[in-house]
């Protein structure tokens, strides 16, 4: 088959795994008839799987190589986005995908996350940089939401909701990456109550764009005399241009485009230099009526937008390994192992050889653990949703997973998801590498994922700092009992038990490793803990996928004695067969390493804090 | 305007070579396997759905319903699907006719639809010119000549005029015919009627360009999709007698393609092209 990249959707997604993740393993349909989802039924889920499907193949996939190849440039100041996107913008506000998830109260439907969850990883498998610009629209949106004061909410929301506005969030400065705190933009109050913003925001996506008429930028910045560091700083809504109350466009508000960044990938998305108030005419409103509130109301649409990069994280590695697994198929070379003797043996599909196979194997295992990962997280804030304000101690379980998880599926969805599509490269060969099959750019887009919304190492330092010790504890608690609690259930199960053992080991590493670093901090030893932190969450995150694989095995495992016979029952007979092997790959060959890793963090070696700066190089 | 649309779900064409004909050696299969095959509506059939749609909205505000497209399929309680799906992507009303595959033949079908029209009683029926599995093409000619309609086949362009007449640029050889006909009248389509200006009908403004090709269902429509009519008849219901004229004796595969050869020169191909291929 030749794969000319032009206007070509690559994208596939299966969805029969994505309906056995909602359906089968984590209980959508228990939510589905009721309050607050009771216009959503089975019927409607299912054909808003395959329409959202359709709609991303159909209209996002064609671009996304067009999205890579052309890019977005700067014309009289404002940014050109690739060819189509603009009309891309344009459906998809009409089909309605943006708001699944939405409140109703917002023209949106109000699906359980876990649905929304799944129509977004389609939207960003087919085109991962072009459903950044709607991705950061809603994120805002939320923020004026959750924290906008009633007129804000007025005047933002509709217009934000329904694509006419689109919004970003801008924290990163040329000084202030990581250390958010360093921002040096200012605002200083008005007599008319709004504030004049001045300042450089860098690195900011969906800066500019060609398809809205406003864009609501987000901007932390610091009133005047407030503190420095984290604590002063607030959160303010900038348009691109001023408006009136009534959302009349009045002209531009001094936001200036200084620049796109030329990138590795994601290059249908731009990356904007923003100037704010270069001529004193920019203006801000405080996001709600209180300064200096900016950091938590911000860490609200940094929780959406962490989980927003692990739902990109998943989808672009899916769209690798299907893409890989399709080739496999086609591509033939040399003989079956069997008979490598005979130089006359048929050729074969390369998906016949044991290493294309393993990789095969280890991809899917990959991909379909952190989506669970995701689904589970979706699943606790739905859980979260429903309980909330009925049975507190539920509400706040689910709530504590949540927030337990979000660090695990931002950094290990994104380290892994750029390690999935680095093997599906090697999975085709020599073409992998070329521009005329996809997995290259997939690999290029998704390095970014473990960059932005806070580095990986940030999400480490979320975890340990943070998340271990939240609720005194409890959270940690809980995830490790509901894994103890599988792993008793299933010890003596007939076809799963050497898996299960190789969890109860990673479980015990994980509890140990936790106690472990508590005495750290307990004793002071604060440095070894960033030592540790990335390989930590790295081990928490193997046994929350292996866990969940295994779940998913001892279902479809079930599930299989139900299968009529013969040709009636052979494609999920089939399906749960890859359930069960992928859950069963991954125990053997992954989840060991979580004990090994336990073992080597007790070591406490210090040699990476002991080395001097010279003594890495002679240059 | 009141329009009827007949759909039909039809194993997705591009996975046709899924399609299993387990004959025994030297003779005929009785049926062609079916499971295991992904459905989809007929392509031709969304074309004309998507016709009706357009004939019955202003384009500007696709909301605001200004007429009734009906659906009709014939099939098992599995199509319902088809239909929920034709309800999400804008159609008022669905009518399954409550048959297995098998009973069914294109007269059948047309006989059926005649009585259908006699209880509907649309201004128009519009339909795909050709289903992609057995690529009959005869339903909306026997259905014409059955209600002593007028037709018009293989339309690529309508204007509707004052709900009354339709001017229809219908496809032929070498290039287009274009006749007026007067409602009620039945229509088949070809693919080139969802070209953005494929349909031209008030109050949609002239200058309004339809985006190429059929419309998605938009996401709130899917969430009413349910809450629309869906009536379930019996061919019974509509006087028809499940007697089809065509009967089925066996199926077989096509034979399987030859491997190509490779040619050595220009002469040898012109040669083979002219004694084997007699293409020259
Ligand atoms: C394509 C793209 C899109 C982006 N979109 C946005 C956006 O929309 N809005 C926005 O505000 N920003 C955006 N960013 C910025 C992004 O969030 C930052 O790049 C990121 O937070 C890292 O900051 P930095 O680049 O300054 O790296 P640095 O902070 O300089 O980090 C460099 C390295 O040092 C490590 N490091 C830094 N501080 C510490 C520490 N205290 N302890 C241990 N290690 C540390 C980091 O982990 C990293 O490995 C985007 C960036 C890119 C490239």
């Amino acid at each position: 088959m030749s794969n000319a990249q032009t206007a070509q959707n690559r994208y596939k997604a299966d969805l029969r795994e994505i309906r056995f993740l909602l359906f089968e393993q984590f209980g959508l349909g228990e939510l589905l008839g009721k309050e607050p989802y009771a216009s959503w039924g089975e019927d409607e889920v299912n054909m808003v799987l395959d329409e959202s499907y359709k709609f991303s193949c159909d209209v996002l996939g064609p671009l996304n190589s067009v999205g890579d190849r052309v890019g977005c440039h700067i014309e009289n100041g404002q940014a050109v986005t690739p060819p189509g996107f603009k009309e891309a913008w344009t459906k998809l506000y009409e089909a309605g995908w943006k708001s699944v998830g939405v409140k109703t109260e917002h023209g949106g439907q109000g699906a359980p996350m876990a649905l929304s969850v799944a129509v977004e990883e389609f939207l960003s498998g087919a085109n991962v940089a072009f459903a950044m610009y709607p991705g950061l629209t809603v994120g805002a949106s939320e923020v004026i939401d959750h924290f906008g004061t009633p007129a804000q909410k007025e005047l933002y929301l509709p217009r934000m909701f329904d694509g006419r506005w689109a919004g970003t969030m801008c924290l990163t400065e040329p000084a202030a990456g990581s250390d958010v705190g360093a921002a040096r933009s200012t605002a200083k109050k008005l007599p008319n109550g709004k504030y004049s913003i001045k300042g450089t925001k860098l690195f900011i996506s969906g800066g500019d764009n060609d398809f809205t008429e406003n864009i609501i930028h987000l901007v932390l910045a610091r009133v005047d005399g407030a503190p420095q560091g984290t604590k002063g700083l607030s959160l303010f809504i900038v348009g691109k241009m001023k408006t009136d109350a009534s959302g009349a466009i009045l002209g531009p508000n001094d936001v200036a485009l200084g620049g796109l960044e030329h990138k590795m990938g994601i290059n249908g998305s731009t990356t904007a230099l923003l100037n704010f108030g270069e001529n004193d005419q920019c203006e801000g409103e405080l996001v709600g009526t209180v300064e200096n509130l900016g950091m938590p109301q911000m860490f609200k649409m940094m929780n959406v937008a962490r989980i927003g990069v692990g739902l990109q994280s998943v989808s672009v590695a899916s769209a690798a390994f299907l893409n890989a697994l399709e080739y496999s198929k086609e591509r033939k070379q040399g003989p079956n192992i069997r008979n490598w003797k005979d130089a006359n043996a048929p050729r074969v599909a390369i998906i016949e050889h044991p290493d294309v196979r393993r990789m095969l194997l280890d991809m899917k295992a990959r991909v379909e653990g952190i989506r669970c990962l995701i689904v589970k997280l979706a699943r606790h804030q739905d859980g979260f949703v429903v309980n909330q304000g009925k049975d507190d101690a539920a509400a706040s379980y689910h709530l504590g997973q949540v927030d337990l998880l979000v660090p695990l599926v931002k950094a290990y969805g994104s380290d892994q998801s750029f390690r999935i599509c680095e093997t599906a490269i090697q999975v085709y060969g020599g073409v992998g590498y070329t521009k005329d099959y996809p997995a290259e750019q997939y690999c290029r887009d998704s390095k970014i994922f473990s960059i932005y919304e806070g580095t990986n190492h940030i999400q480490s330092m979320d975890l340990v700092g943070r998340k271990l010790g939240q609720n005194g504890g409890a959270n940690l608690q809980a995830f490790l009992g509901d894994i103890g609690k599988f792993i008793a259930e299933n010890a003596s199960h007939p076809a799963l038990g050497p898996s299960i053992k190789e969890l109860q080991a990673a479980h015990e590493a994980v509890g140990m490793t936790a106690m472990r670093m508590l005495g750290w901090f307990q004793m002071g030893q604060m440095s070894m803990v960033p030592v540790v932190s990335t390989r930590f969450l790295e081990m928490m995150s193997e046994l929350a996928v292996g866990w969940l694989l295994l779940v998913g095995a001892s279902i479809a495992i079930e599930k299989t004695k139900g299968l009529a016979d013969g040709e009636e029952g052979a494609k999920d007979r089939a399906f749960y067969a890859g359930k069960t092997l992928a859950a069963k790959y991954f125990a053997m060959n992954v989840l060991p390493g979580v004990k090994l890793k336990a073992e080597v963090l007790g070591r406490e070696d210090t040699s990476s804090l002991d080395i001097s700066d010279t003594a890495f190089a002679t240059v | 305007m009141k329009i009827l649309v007949p759909l039909k779900r039809v194993a997705d064409p591009e996975n046709a070579n899924k399609v299993k004909i387990a004959a025994p050696a030297g003779g005929l299969a009785p049926k062609i396997e079916t499971t295991g095959l992904e459905w989809k509506p007929n392509p031709f059939d969304e074309y004309a759905l998507e016709a009706a749609l357009r004939l019955t909205e202003n384009g500007t505000a696709v909301k605001a319903r200004l007429g009734e497209v009906i659906v009709v399929t014939f099939g098992p309680a599995e199509c319902d699907q088809t239909l929920r799906g034709a309800l999400a992507t804008g159609a008022d009303r669905a009518i399954r006719v409550d048959v297995t595959d098998d009973q069914l033949d294109g007269d059948l079908v047309a006989r059926a639809l005649a009585k259908l029209v006699d209880q509907v009683k649309p201004d128009l029926v519009l339909m795909g010119k050709q289903t992609v599995d057995s690529d009959s093409n005869q339903v909306a000619q026997l259905l014409a000549a059955y209600l002593g309609w007028p037709q018009v086949t293989f339309a690529a362009n309508i204007v509707n005029e004052d709900n009354k007449a339709l001017k229809i640029g219908r496809v032929a050889d070498g290039g287009q015919i274009n006749v007026r006909v007067q409602l009620p009248a039945v229509v088949n389509v070809e693919d080139r009627v969802v070209n953005p200006k494929g349909v031209t009908s008030p109050p949609t403004p002239a200058t309004h360009k339809y985006a190429d090709g059929v419309r998605f269902a938009p996401l709130p429509a899917i969430m009413q999709a349910k809450k629309k009519p869906l009536e379930v008849k019996k061919l019974a219901d509509l006087g028809v007698e499940a007697a089809p004229k065509v009967k089925y004796l066996g199926y077989e595969a096509p034979p399987a393609r030859k491997a190509g050869v490779k040619v050595k020169t220009v002469a040898e191909l012109v040669d083979k092209l002219k004694n084997e291929a007699k293409v020259l």
